[in-house]
């Protein structure tokens, strides 16, 4: 077992604590190139923001369950461009809460979680490298990062307030001031996510170069973790839809403020313009949210199932097709938007095409656990969950995929529930699973699994409280981003499906307390963790904590694929990656 | 490491268990939850369906529904089975396998012929929705704002007066040639008046930013996009009865309340309402024989309508 | 493959001489100048894509408007786009790509190649001025950011950001310039920063040959 280092060997190579020479101040933590705190200091944020946009959900679903009704306890709290006197929300104030709850949790949630935090705090670690290519510029991105989550912050207190276009900001509602209002918020909103597109890009950079040329001896493309190649192609996705989206937002900033018409009419400019370039981004967006949680859970289910996941090849083939399909049916979000309607028609063959890889993923995962030997933990709870979650959300999206079907529910709460299974049940509970199953190694120490499970089966429960029944609001007609279900005779019926709704979005907002206390206190007083406390295969197991500055003592030689667990006549259920296999076992080609 | 992993076999049955029963909770829930709200007699959830395409979107529906619940139910079964079936048991090991080409290949294919059969049925529907309307259809304009509609409906020759988008403003809401005798015979209202069993082709329009007109019981979505004529909606009633049309694309802090009145009478009714309207427009200007549009003034509006098709 | 070794070393930041990195113990060599490059295209392929952004916008807006420029029925002539000053400019400024290109020959053969980095450097602040002086004709003419509808809009969006683009151009090559004349930072066998301004000033000049054919030359746009 080469450079695999036992739980209290670290003691024999002290780390020069990283470039902050000496005692860390802090500028240690606030300028640090160190790819792990840089993933420590996005994980923190983004759980910031999730809390943050999160409890605008809540204050949503109370207006949408009693309308009208002035917020309990914190209603007063809140600004008055959200709230009335009596401490009920406005109808604007709700629009706004729409839009940053979208935007923040897109931008600034599953993003940073999922490919700030685990794309910096794995890649190195999992290829056998000592950092990021270009350590700098990923700090770097961490702070346009920041920056950006500043900007977007503060519209709620620029002159008109936040925005309150939808996270998709159709233009020419987010582009003439006269209609929406806001022209400094929506100006905000825009410059906000082009610098966050910035830090995007800075990151992606990184992480290609990082993969492409970092990798350990040994470590070929095809023997890679699958975190690691989702992470690899999200930043692809990245290079490659996040300027379009920047191009646009600049016109829109430039429309609001300089008089330029790209998207009135008046000026011969075309709304339409907006949507095909938003679009054009924002579907390979949402596979940038879900690919590298597809790529999290696949390692996860491998390691509790003690068994190599199933058909590494087709995952990764499937991630690749993913990917480029993506880029192919933006359209699908404007079959009845007023685009040419045989487009429309081609756009949804193309739909239906990108649901095959998907189902090729999902397909392996079953495959991974059977005959497997599944060890239930806190992670592998979620990240078993994140399947079954993720199918449902799959399966509403091929109604919509169908161009009559969206006909009828085209922006209805039957494409809330959609996305939040995949955003939320797909993209947070593999975010979930990750954090669980990685705390051992960022924090060195155990977290508690008493309250895990509690956040696991509150989350689980609750999530499908919340989320389920909005299929059935939706095919019962009730539109999306309204603030008041009530004022239409044909939803009032439905009024009691939205308590429920209501009830379940309450009980996720409870659920996240045990997850931060566990957090909060765990990393902390939690027991110490044993290097590799799971029994993986991949190589970051093989560092003890604290991890040195520069991660490996010697660098690894890697010597085969990365989930090898199970392999018959070997005395220890799995082999790591850094181990050669002995002689007279013949490891099954992947 | 001992310590966790001891404490995580007594989680293992319990947790296998409670997996089972969530996720069974939850289709039981959405059970529960979908016959609660059972409407008109299906299962679906969906409003009654007054259109006669509506009826061809809800084919479609039930096929996608209970393929989907097919899958659901196949792959979601299969998955508990598993995660029962194959907990971790002292002196079982997992077996060791990478994978098998074969069933690759067959669920590559298998979802991949269901998923283009889905989708040349849905195009073929697709297709038929949107067929151009039928000649003796009553052609509406409708004009949406920030928040609210108008609709416009033709004067007594049966011809709406021609109008150009380019020329909205707020002074001439729907575009139309202030000139042309045409323009003043228009009838014009809030209400969204139809008869029943006869198709209607409503021109959708806007003055200022995206809406829509989006009505659950006829299965009709549409953004009316500004600067644009969409001309492609058009539908038949088959019931009579009153019903509310919704804006459904964020407009504006009125969004939540943009909506209109519709009213599905019979044919007779339908004139009854309509035709003192017109007579009473009619007697305001002297008819003119020279009323018809110039052709111009129609080739600009066809223009524009197909110019703008992204 | 370079692994356990790391440094802070970001794209620009490697070709400083060695010593800037030994102020401690632990610093490794920097990062490749192979990765350094590498890195450099992957950050070009995003800034091709946000051009493609802008210049599909341009075609959709450019199609949807009818005639070219287009026509407002409210009967002001809208100016054409000077084609032959502009011409002129664009020569000029692919010939800095040239000039450049000698600065790095020059460099990779020993030579200081300073004055090729000045000689671009100029170019390159030419081709900004005469847009300006092009910009200010044009805003004289009738045509701004807000006047000419999609017309200006997209004009001067799309040189805009080009514009910029140049300009940081510019002062990138001015940085190599000094950089050189005051430390001889780049040798035979470490220039990768020269190499990555490079990538970035002749991609630069690529787009401007795009921009030059659609907003210019296009059959459809008035002489
Ligand atoms: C993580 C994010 C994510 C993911 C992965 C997906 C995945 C998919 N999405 Fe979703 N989508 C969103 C996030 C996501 N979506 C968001 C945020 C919106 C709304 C944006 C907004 O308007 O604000 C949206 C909206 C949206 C629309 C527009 C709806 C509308 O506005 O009218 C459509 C339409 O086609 C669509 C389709 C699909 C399809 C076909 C998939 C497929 O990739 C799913 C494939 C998976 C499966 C199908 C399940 C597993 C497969 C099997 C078990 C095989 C067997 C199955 C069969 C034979 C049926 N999505
Ligand atoms: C990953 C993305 C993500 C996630 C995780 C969520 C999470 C939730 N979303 Fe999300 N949602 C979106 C992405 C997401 N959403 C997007 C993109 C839209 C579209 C926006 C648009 O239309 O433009 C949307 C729209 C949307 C709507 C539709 C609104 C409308 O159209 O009118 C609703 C309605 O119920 C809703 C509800 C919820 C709820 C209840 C949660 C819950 O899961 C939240 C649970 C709560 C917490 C996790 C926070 C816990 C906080 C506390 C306990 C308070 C403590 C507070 C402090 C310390 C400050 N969301
Ligand atoms: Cu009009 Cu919403
Ligand atoms: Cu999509």
């Amino acid at each position: 077992m080469s450079a695999s280092v036992t739980a209290d060997s670290h003691s024999t190579h002290v780390p020069h604590d990283s470039h902050g020479h000496g005692k860390p101040g802090i500028m240690h933590y606030l300028w640090n190139t160190d790819h792990k705190m840089i993933a420590m200091q996005f994980l923190l944020s983004a759980c910031f923001f999730l809390l943050f946009g999160g409890a605008m959900a809540l204050a949503m679903r109370w207006q949408l369950a009693f309308p009208g009704h002035s917020i309990p306890v914190i209603g007063h709290l809140l600004p008055h461009g959200i709230v009335n006197d009596e401490g009920a929300i406005i109808p604007s104030g709700y629009n706004v809460l729409v839009t940053m709850h979208g935007t923040i949790l897109v931008f600034w949630v599953v993003m940073p979680l999922l490919i700030g935090v685990f794309g910096n705090f794995l890649i190195p670690l999992k290829i056998g490298a000592g950092d990021m290519a270009f350590p700098a510029l990923n700090e770097l991105s961490y702070w346009l990062f920041a920056l950006s989550g500043v900007i977007v912050l503060s519209s709620f207190w620029v002159p008109g307030g936040a925005p309150g276009t939808g996270w998709t900001a159709y233009a020419p509602l987010s582009s003439v001031a006269a209609y929406n209002q806001t022209p400094i918020g929506q100006s905000l909103w825009c410059i906000a996510i082009f610098i966050n597109g910035l830090s995007s890009l800075t990151g992606a950079v990184n992480y290609i170069t990082t993969v492409i040329t970092m990798r350990a001896p040994g470590m070929k493309m095809m023997r890679m973790p699958l975190p690691v190649w989702a992470i690899f192609l999200t930043a692809i996705l990245l290079i490659l839809a996040i300027p379009v989206l920047s191009a646009a937002a600049a016109m829109i900033v430039f429309d609001l403020n300089f008089g330029t018409t790209f998207f009135r009419p008046s000026g011969y400019g075309q709304p339409l313009l907006w949507q095909h370039l938003f679009w054009f981004f924002g579907h390979p967006e949402v596979y940038i949210l879900i690919l590298p949680a597809m790529g999290l859970t696949s390692e996860i289910l491998a390691v509790f199932s003690r068994k190599p996941v199933f058909g590494y090849k087709a995952m990764v083939w499937a991630m690749i097709a993913i990917g480029l399909l993506g880029f192919i049916v933006w359209g699908h979000h404007m079959y009845v938007s007023g685009m040419n309607l045989t487009l429309s028609a081609a756009f949804s063959v193309s739909t239906m095409v990108i649901a095959v890889p998907s189902a090729i993923k999902t397909f392996n995962w079953m495959g991974t656990i059977w005959r497997g030997s599944i060890h239930y933990t806190v992670p592998m709870a979620f990240a078993v969950a994140f399947v079954s979650m993720f199918v449902i959300g799959g399966l509403s999206g091929i109604f919509m995929a169908s161009t009559p079907v969206d006909l009828f529910v085209h922006h209805t709460y039957f494409i809330v529930a959609h996305f939040h299974y995949v955003l939320f049940g797909g993209s947070m509970f593999a975010a979930f699973a990750a954090v669980y199953f990685w705390f051992p190694k960022m924090s060195g120490r155990m977290f508690n699994n008493t309250l895990g499970w509690i956040h696991f089966w509150m989350t689980f429960v609750f999530f499908n409280l919340t989320f389920f029944p909005m299929h059935n609001l939706g095919l019962g007609g009730m539109m999306r981003r309204i603030a008041d279900p009530t004022v239409y005779d044909c939803l009032k019926q439905l009024q009691p499906l939205n308590v429920v709704c209501t009830i379940g979005a309450m009980g996720l907002g409870l659920a996240t307390i045990p997850f931060v206390i566990n957090m909060l206190w765990s990393s902390r007083n939690g027991p110490k963790a044993p290097a590799n406390p799971w029994n993986s295969t991949t190589l970051e197991w093989t560092v003890s904590h604290p991890i040195p500055h520069g991660n490996f003592t010697v660098t690894p030689t890697v010597y085969h694929g990365p989930y090898e667990y199970s392999v018959p006549g070997l005395v220890r259920d799995f082999l790591p990656q850094d181990e050669k296999a002995p002689a007279h076992i013949t490891l099954e080609a992947h | 490491m001992i310590k966790t992993i001891s404490r995580d076999i007594l989680n293992k049955r319990t947790a296998s268990l409670f997996l089972t029963t969530g996720v069974f909770l939850a289709s039981i829930l959405s059970a529960g939850v979908a016959s609660a709200e059972e409407r008109s007699g299906n299962v679906y959830g969906l409003p009654p369906c007054v259109t006669t395409t509506g009826l061809q979107v809800d084919s479609i529906i039930k096929i996608i529904f209970w393929l989907t619940a097919l899958v659901f139910v196949l792959t979601q079964g299969t998955y508990i089975y598993y995660l029962i079936r194959y907990r971790r048991r002292e002196g079982v090991p997992a077996h060791y396998s990478h994978g098998n080409n074969t069933l690759e290949i067959i669920w590559t294919t298998a979802p991949t012929i269901v998923f283009l059969a889905l989708a040349i049925y849905s195009n073929r529907i697709w297709e038929q929705i949107h067929v151009t309307a039928p000649e003796n259809s009553l052609t509406i304009d409708v004009s949406s704002y920030q928040f609210g509609w108008q609709m416009r409906y033709p004067g007594i020759s049966g011809k709406l007066a021609p109008m150009d988008v380019r020329k909205i403003t707020p002074q001439n809401p729907f575009g139309t040639d202030p000139e042309n005798p045409a323009t003043a015979q228009d009838v014009i209202c809030t209400d969204l008046v139809i008869p029943v069993g006869r198709p209607v082709h409503v021109l959708l329009h806007s003055r200022d930013v995206i809406h829509s007109f989006y009505v659950p019981e006829f299965r009709i979505y549409q953004d009316c996009v500004p600067g644009r004529t969409i001309g492609w909606v058009w539908f038949q009633a088959t019931q009579t009865g009153d019903f509310q049309l919704a804006c459904n694309q964020l407009c504006g802090t009125g969004h939540y309340n943009m909506k209109a009145p519709i009213h599905i009478v019979s044919e007779a009714e339908f004139q009854k309402w309509l035709t003192p309207r017109q007579q009473k427009n009619a007697a305001l200007v002297q008819p003119s024989p020279i009323a018809a549009p110039s052709p111009a003034k129609a080739a600009s509006l066809t223009d524009r309508t197909e110019k703008n098709t992204l | 493959m370079n692994n356990a070794s790391y440094n802070d070393s970001s794209l620009f930041h490697a070709a400083l001489p060695v010593e800037d990195h030994r102020q401690d113990h632990h610093a490794a060599p920097p990062t490749s100048p192979a990765i350094c490059k590498l890195g450099m295209c992957i950050f070009l392929c995003s800034e091709a894509l946000l051009f493609s952004g802008l210049i599909s916008a341009y075609l959709i807006l450019r199609q949807g408007a009818g005639s070219w420029p287009p026509n407002f029925g409210d009967g002001i002539e809208l100016p054409p786009m000077p084609k032959l000053l502009t011409g002129i400019n664009t020569v000029i400024l692919v010939g800095s790509s040239f000039a450049y290109h000698f600065a790095e020959m020059a460099v990779k053969k020993g030579k200081s190649g300073a004055g090729w980095l000045l000689l671009a450097a100029m170019m390159g602040a030419t081709f900004v001025g005469l847009q300006c002086v092009e910009w200010t004709e044009l805003y004289h003419e009738g045509l701004w950011f807000n006047k000419g509808g999609v017309y200006g809009s997209s004009f001067f969006t799309l040189t805009g950001f080009h514009g910029a683009h140049v300009c940081i151009g510019v002062l990138l090559i001015l940085w190599c310039f000094f950089l050189q004349v005051t430390k001889g930072t780049f040798t035979p066998h470490r220039h990768v920063a020269l190499d990555n301004v490079g990538l970035y000033w002749h991609f630069v000049d690529v787009v401007w040959v795009f921009l030059y054919t659609i907003l210019y030359l296009d059959r459809k746009s008035v002489v």
